[in-house]
């Protein structure tokens, strides 16, 4: 049996957009709730953020993304992941993201979407549900 | 304090006992009331009742009189009755064409152009065609990649009759040296030419996200152009420090304003060190601050507290001689953070009473949010809700008759006080910790915003802090259509084709060694020979584009890597 070690998660911010208060709470919300959580900084390209989701062999990966990009940016770090054999590595994104993204965004391979209204009870609730999940599949 | 001295009220003593024998009579209510702690949110604490012994200020020298040092009650003697606050508004626009007939409209209808929003890539310094700008080509701005944006956005347009602002930090030297080029192009007389650019790298590293070179190389560019301007460009406003970043990231109000204060004098520091003349560059020094209505009281002491700290700092400690110098003039917005998705007409409220605000604190300009720009791009009726609602405040309840109306409160008075001493502690902190670049480069800024942004957070999840509509007084109701920024495949292609052709069209020898001799002076150590504005205008005058300059800048003084210790 895999010994019980403490839930690994990347928060990422992709692209250009500086707005990280939300992702900032996010981590220290996750961080309380005695996970180990590794933030990014601003302005990674998704093939940094694939990246060091791997080497730090994470169990969850979330990135924010308040710019209106979201499609665009989200389809190519599934596309990393699925490309480095990492698609077993649960991608969350959270952010700016009208309704009717969620679809689409759940479609291409994103596990979870959270938008403004989202508490950090629910993120961190979230997090931990499907990191359970991971470790007993 | 003698309050006899300037006051008919009865002598300090007699109204002392006075108040404490009506705290005796009603003493239960007090205590019973006092049993739950009311404070602002940076813990400044609100009483039941201000008297004259909460007053510690000396009324003459500390607060004293408007349009006299150090200008605690106002810049002006005659406050709005000489000049209205500046009514504000924002605008959004695509491509450097449209920007164009946009600003020749606004001009054509008396008014002026607004404050020009940028892309990411144009505030990153990345051309068009670079991987980091994929599907970010014109989504929060106009795209700006050399001279040549430059020179069709203003086809037309007089430069030396326009004011031009432009919200650009981390490549605001290259924005100058383009409009340098421009007015030189159009016979302007250099002197004469009114803008400003937001050239706040300090908050970018902090708050707002924008930068892309390390702090000192960073500062090295504002002190650039800070020396630049005070030589050429006397009319020029080149930089406004942006406190508003602050609270919009989670800081509280104490953070909002000693964070642009200790952004503020490390500028003037700099600039000093290199030689300007404080005198020649610091009166067109501005804030960028955020007014709102929550600890609404609080608020307005803020304003009054800015101006004295300025005041003060820049006479005493900075040398300043002249009085234009030693004022602090504050743009407020209202913001974003605390409107709200649900019930989202109470926005209207929330920003009249942020307008009230800024009114009541005598600030210099007011520009108020949309009800609905939680939901993506204003609407046209909500953009004149907005304006309106500042038409309301200015001709309809006389509030601009008076100046400093709510001076000699002795609420205000205190709150002014304890802001003020709050503010110069956390200064007096920073300035321990061995100085704001220190304090930013350690994470220190970083951590104090998101402690603060969390404790609000969870205040407000707990309902401990209420928000109307959202944790309190919740109606059920349908969202409004949201109308997010529109990314378009195509206007990018043409960006992207647009700078490729310029690169084919120009002189490239002439563009190779401009650039050659700006990475040479990038190399040598910053001071008045080595400023980068001659070598970045002869790079710009060449149609070297922004991602070119900046590359070289990048490879010389490296990127930024933030803190990421929470």
């Amino acid at each position: 049996m895999r010994p019980t070690r403490k839930i690994r998660v990347l928060m990422g911010k992709p692209g250009l957009c500086g707005h990280d208060r939300g992702i900032v709470l996010v981590v220290m919300a996750l961080r309380d709730a005695g996970m180990e959580v590794i933030y990014s900084g601003r302005h990674k390209s998704p093939e940094t953020l694939v990246n060091i989701a791997i080497q730090e062999d994470v169990d969850v990966f979330g990135v924010s993304i308040l710019s209106g990009g979201h499609m665009p940016l989200c389809r190519r770090i599934v596309e990393l992941l699925k490309a480095k054999g990492a698609q077993d590595i649960a991608f969350l994104v959270g952010g700016f993201i009208p309704p009717e993204d969620i679809p689409e965004l759940k479609a291409i391979g994103v596990r979870e979407v959270f938008r403004e209204g989202s508490t950090l009870e629910d993120i961190a609730e979230c997090v931990e549900q499907i990191a359970k999940e991971r470790v007993t599949a | 304090m003698d309050l006899s001295r300037i006051t008919d009220f009865a002598p300090l003593d007699e109204l002392e006992s006075a108040e404490t024998h009506w705290r005796q009579q009603y003493r239960d209510d007090i205590v019973a009331a006092e049993a739950e702690n009311a404070a602002c949110e940076d813990g400044i604490p609100l009483k039941i009742l201000y008297g004259p012994s909460d007053n510690r200020s000396e009324f003459l020298t500390d607060i004293g009189f408007p349009g006299e040092f150090p200008f605690t009650r106002g810049l002006d003697p005659t406050g709005y009755r000489k000049k209205l606050w500046t009514i504000s508004h924002y605008a959004g626009f695509g491509s450097p064409r449209e920007t164009n007939a946009l600003f020749r409209r606004m001009i054509e209808h008396g008014g002026v152009p607004p404050y020009m929003a940028l892309d990411l890539p144009t505030q990153l310094g990345y051309d068009p065609d670079h991987p980091m700008a994929q599907n970010e080509v014109g989504l929060t701005g106009t795209a700006v990649a050399s001279l040549r944006d430059w020179e069709i956005i203003f086809d037309g347009i007089d430069i030396e009759k326009t004011f031009v602002g432009t919200v650009i930090n981390a490549p605001a030297a290259v924005f100058l040296a383009m409009h340098v080029v421009l007015a030189e192009k159009q016979g302007a007389d250099l002197r004469k030419i009114r803008g400003n650019l937001q050239n706040d790298i300090l908050k970018e590293f902090t708050a707002r996200g924008n930068f892309i070179f390390p702090v000192e190389p960073s500062l090295r560019l504002v002190t650039d152009t800070l020396e630049y301007c005070a030589e050429h460009l006397p009319s020029y406003w080149p930089i406004s420090v942006c406190g508003g970043h602050f609270p919009e990231a989670g800081a509280n109000r104490v953070h909002e304003v000693a964070f642009a204060f200790a952004d503020a004098f490390t500028y003037i520091e700099h600039a000093i060190a290199r030689g300007v003349d404080i005198d020649a560059f610091a009166s067109n020094m501005f804030f960028l601050m955020k007014t709102n209505h929550t600890d609404f009281l609080e608020e307005v002491a803020k304003f009054r507290v800015m101006r004295k700290i300025w005041a003060e700092h820049l006479r005493e400690k900075y040398g300043a001689k002249k009085l234009e110098t030693m004022k602090c003039k504050v743009l407020g917005h209202s913001g974003g953070s605390l409107l709200t998705r649900e019930r989202p007409e109470l926005n209207i409220a929330r920003t009249t009473l942020a307008c009230l605000a800024g009114v009541f604190g005598g600030i210099q300009l007011i520009g108020l949010r949309t009800m609905d720009e939680l939901f993506g791009i204003p609407t046209e009726k909500a953009e004149l809700i907005a304006i309106g609602t500042q038409h309301v405040v200015a001709y309809e309840t006389a509030l601009p008759q008076v100046v400093d109306p709510l001076g000699g409160s002795y609420c205000i008075e205190a709150l002014t006080a304890e802001f003020e001493a709050k503010v110069l502690e956390e200064l007096d902190h920073i300035a321990r910790i061995g100085g704001m670049v220190k304090a930013i480069e350690s994470g220190y800024v970083r951590k104090a915003i998101a402690a603060d942004a969390y404790e609000t957070h969870q205040a407000w999840q707990t309902g401990k802090k209420i928000k109307v509509g959202v944790n309190k007084f919740h109606i059920d109701e349908d969202e409004p259509p949201r109308r997010p920024y529109e990314f378009t495949p195509e206007a990018q292609q043409l960006q992207i084709e647009a700078v490729q052709q310029l690169r084919r069209e120009r002189d490239n020898i002439r563009v190779e060694c401009a650039l050659d001799r700006l990475r040479d002076t990038a190399q040598r150590p910053a001071c008045s020979d080595t400023n980068l504005m001659p070598p970045i205008i002869e790079a710009v005058r060449a149609y070297a584009t922004i991602g070119e300059i900046c590359g070289v800048l990048r490879s010389v003084f490296g990127e930024y890597a933030e803190p990421t210790n929470l």
